[in-house]
């Protein structure tokens, strides 16, 4: 095990997470669609003076390119806000409003006016020239297995353009992605060995999947981390597809670092990309301290007391897990799972005769061996199955043991038919086992079990069958 | 120790923290509830002055110095005069002081765009410093006789403009500047210049090109002519109007079509040529425009009031948008303009009829309530001009001659091609 401590080992984390609803300042939805492009648009960016009176040098070699960008989109999802053809409608409330929830869950300082900033891009990727950016809240924390770590900044943020195609002379860019509002929360370089980088990256993403307003699926959420050691430079590493593969994506980059320095040879401050196997290519040089200047098609927003009373209180899943596990008596693992589930605490209250941790079985483990043992594609069950079948039990006109029967059934696509299943009554049950005995004596209560249970096939209930079978055996 | 001032770094100091950055201007409208600062990071943020305890001087901001290279001249290159003028073209504010920072010298306009070189000499002045919703007839005024008085020094003129009364402005000087002998191209962008993604950059380009170079002898505008950075359309200043409050492409010919495109590689490919070429002749320059003059909309429901109040003031002639093609009301009792239109006759104040259509020429005669408005109001249906143009050729016609005759024998006839009698089927929404 490597002693990063003695390495000088510095490591940040800067999080971009995609927010739901509409985009941050049109309001066209965000689809993330990636449907066959409708419309495009040629353009060309220059640099431009900036505010100490000098054109940037990244923005000078960009412009020498002298490359046009062509933007694509589709008018379900882009309109003339995207194509920088019209001024930014007001900042997204709802967009604001989780911000403001995940700076209060990460015990940030909130700014008492926020003020739009345009952060200059010279890549193309925002049309404008810009990226609408502003800074939310600062000076915050998240505990941590190894103490807390300081969360300066939450910034709210246009996403940017996705590159379609490049050649020398062009870029396309796609357009449904921009403008989706972003979150970018940075941790300062606290954390102290890869591992730690993985734990905070996940405290992270649950704090901002608490608010019930974040996008999920591939692509939706980025973690860049930063790294050096001592005698090594500043690097940052995009692009990481799974949060598992970022304490070994660190260690490589830190032996890379070591062997280099071990060789001898100077190492730049640079922009890497993680590779699928782990290891990291270079990307760019690392970009001077970003130019911001302020937004002047758009008012500075003063975050009122109104604002922040109505921000309510947002339940951590972290919380939650616990609070489900002692309030129903489920097992971490199911909490967890059942946490997915949004209907779950509803049918706990609807179904209030069937026991939560069954409630819970019957969302997640029965599905789940449906697949394994029988094969079956449970994907196909919807809410209304799982509704359906829990309604049967609550008002006990099944057992328990029929539900995988039932759901088996709508999986198949069949209707759920419960006089197939309609519970046995005790005297066929009595009736069973006492002919069991008879024609088999001699065996084992579970041997008995076993054979009543596979003769009513979801009709009984186990617990009732062992009863008898005790008495009798 | 001095009081802080906008670009001073300073330490705010509020009642649980301590901020580093700069302290910024921040605009009187948005109230004075909040100091913005700069970080570091480059954010700005607002921190309520209430928390604030006190603002510490740092460091005073230091004026910034720079340097201008002086522009050598080719004598094999054309020469061009760019004026500017104000308006979003113009818009680049130094972002420490809140200050505007260029003064648009010939060196800014040649910094900003080193390809200048390659087309033209470029000398610059800046005569006017508005937005153009601000402007007024005497500023049409000023503009024309810059014009007159350096054209022949060069060989075209730009003059940079704001984009919402751009169009009244190009009629203006189309009208000022009788037998103009060389481009005058106004240009202007919907995008201010201090964003990469401005569409400053091509229009001012192409209209520097097509003065520099463009055959022409007349007034246009240069702007996008798409969304896109491909070219841009010269249209005459008397058949152009903004038809979008913010897309690159808002200026559109209407009721003809564009005289040519700019391309921005430089080509220029004539669409329309009926223009006058560049001439030697003397330009001759007419830039009175009356001030007395009114345009009004037409509407359901208006108060004929509002036309009775202008002739009380004293109103010299009355533009009238009308509806369709040259309509108002004239058999609602209550809201018949037609005692206004007769008692106006009566004046001798002419009364031009347009359509607020834009697209298509008024008839006097097509309906009986038209030909109430044409025969019994006296009327002066204006053909294809555009309101806007017609209001200002009044202005114009009526800073040169009086007699009610001479008025409208002058609007009738086209003086800058702003009155088109045949229209092609492709003219319309281009």
């Amino acid at each position: 095990m490597m002693d990063y401590r003695k390495l000088g080992f510095r490591c940040g984390l800067e999080c971009h997470q995609q927010l739901e609803g509409k985009k941050l300042f049109a309001e066209s939805p965000t689809l993330n669609s990636g449907a066959e492009p409708t419309l495009s648009v040629q353009r060309r960016l220059r640099p431009v003076v900036g505010e100490t009176g000098e054109i940037d040098a990244a923005a000078a070699a960009e412009a020498v390119k002298n490359r046009s960008f062509t933007y694509k989109g589709d008018s379900a999802d882009v309109d003339l806000v995207d194509l920088d053809e019209q001024p930014p409608r007001f900042l997204n409330h709802e967009a604001l409003k989780t911000a403001l929830q995940v700076a209060k869950l990460l015990h940030m300082e909130i700014v008492d006016e926020i003020q739009v900033m345009r952060k200059a891009v010279v890549d193309g990727s925002n049309v404008s020239g810009f990226q609408r950016t502003a800074l939310v809240a600062m000076d915050g924390f998240m505990e941590t297995s190894q103490g807390k770590v300081a969360i300066p900044t939450l910034c709210l943020e246009e996403e940017a353009a996705q590159k379609a195609e490049s050649s020398d002379s062009s870029v396309t860019y796609r357009l449904d992605r921009l403008g989706i509002p972003l979150l970018e929360i940075a941790t300062a370089p606290e954390l102290v060995d890869p591992e730690h980088a993985k734990e905070a990256a996940e405290h992270i993403g649950m704090v901002l999947r608490s608010t019930g307003r974040v996008k999920r699926g591939i692509g939706t959420i980025r973690q860049d981390v930063n790294v050096s050691i001592r005698g090594g430079a500043r690097t940052e590493i995009k692009g990481f597809q799974e949060l598992r593969s970022i304490p070994k994506v660190i260690a490589f980059e830190i032996e890379r670092q070591l062997s280099a320095i071990k060789k001898g040879e100077k190492i730049e401050p640079s922009v890497r990309k993680a590779e699928p196997d782990m290891t990291t290519s270079f990307l760019r040089p690392m970009p001077g301290a970003a130019r911001l200047y302020p937004e002047t098609d758009h008012p500075p927003v003063a975050v009122t007391w109104e604002m922040l009373a109505s921000l309510g209180k947002v339940e951590l899943l972290s919380e939650k897990v616990l609070r489900l596990e002692s309030e129903y008596g489920l097992s971490p693992q199911l909490a967890k799972e059942v946490l997915e589930i949004p209907a779950f605490a509803w049918y706990v209250k609807r179904f209030s005769r069937v026991e939560p941790p069954f409630i819970a079985a019957v969302l997640i483990e029965i599905p789940k061996e449906m697949k394994s043992r029988l094969k079956l594609d449970a994907s196909k069950l919807r809410d209304e199955h799982f509704e359906e079948v829990l309604s049967y039990l609550d008002a006990g006109k099944i057992q328990k043991g029929a539900v995988i029967e039932l759901l088996s059934d709508a999986a198949l696509g069949n209707n759920m038919d419960i006089s197939r299943y309609a519970a046995a009554s005790s005297e066929m049950l009595e009736k069973e086992i006492d002919a069991a005995i008879a024609s088999q004596p001699g065996l084992t209560i579970g041997a008995y079990m076993g054979i009543i249970m596979g003769k009513f096939k979801g009709k009984a209930e186990g617990k009732v069958v062992m009863e008898m079978l005790r008495k009798k055996v | 120790m001095a009081e802080p001032k906008h670009g001073d770094s300073v330490k705010v100091v509020t009642r649980d923290k301590e901020y580093f950055g700069i302290l910024m201007p921040r605009p009187a409208m948005l109230g004075s509830e909040h100091a913005i600062l700069k970080l570091d990071s480059g954010y700005n943020i607002g921190i309520s002055n209430k928390k604030i305890k006190e603002i510490v001087l740092i460091k005073a901001s230091e004026p910034r110095v720079r340097k201008k290279v002086p522009l050598k001249k080719y004598p094999k290159l054309p020469t061009v005069l760019i004026l500017s003028t104000g308006g979003t073209i113009s818009s680049k504010i130094d972002y420490r002081s809140g200050g505007v920072s260029a003064d648009y010298s010939a060196e800014d306009f040649v910094e900003m765009l080193p390809e200048l070189k390659a087309i033209a000499n470029v000398r610059a002045s800046k005569p006017l410093s508005i937005m153009s919703e601000d402007a007024s007839p005497s500023d049409w005024s000023l503009i024309a006789g810059e014009i007159a008085k350096e054209i022949d020094t060069v060989d075209g003129i730009v003059v940079t403009h704001g984009t919402d009364t751009l169009h009244y402005s190009t009629a203006a000087a189309s009208f000022a500047l009788q037998n103009l002998g060389k481009p005058v191209i106004f240009t202007a962008s919907q995008r201010s210049i201090d964003r990469g993604s401005s569409d400053a950059f091509m229009n001012l380009l192409c209209a520097v090109r097509a003065a520099a170079v463009f055959d022409f002898g007349g007034v246009a505008t240069c702007l996008h002519a798409t969304s896109s950075d491909d070219y841009c359309l010269l249209i005459r200043g008397t058949k152009v109007r903004k038809m979008h409050t913010s897309r690159r492409d808002a200026f559109r010919p209407i009721n003809e079509k564009a005289l040519a495109k700019v391309l921005a590689d430089g080509n220029i490919e004539v669409i329309n040529p009926h223009y006058h070429k560049r001439h030697d002749g003397a330009i001759t320059l007419k830039n009175s425009f009356e001030k007395k003059v009114a345009l009004v909309l037409v509407h359901p429901g208006m108060d004929p009031g509002v036309i009775d109040y202008y002739l009380e003031k004293g109103c010299k002639g009355i533009v009238l948008s009308a509806t369709g093609l040259g309509h108002l009301p004239v058999n609602n009792r209550k809201h018949s303009l037609l005692p206004q239109l007769k008692k106006a006759s009566k004046k001798g104040i002419p009364v031009i009829i347009t359509s607020q259509c834009l697209y298509g020429a008024v008839h006097p005669f097509v309906y009986t309530n038209l030909r109430r408005v044409s025969m019994e109001g006296g009327g002066i249906f204006a053909e294809d001009m555009l309101p806007e143009v017609a209001f200002v050729k009044l202005a114009w016609v009526l800073g040169q001659a009086t007699d009610y005759e001479t008025v409208k024998r002058m609007m009738l006839e086209s003086v800058a091609g702003e009155i088109n009698l045949r229209h092609l089927d492709d003219e319309f929404l281009t």
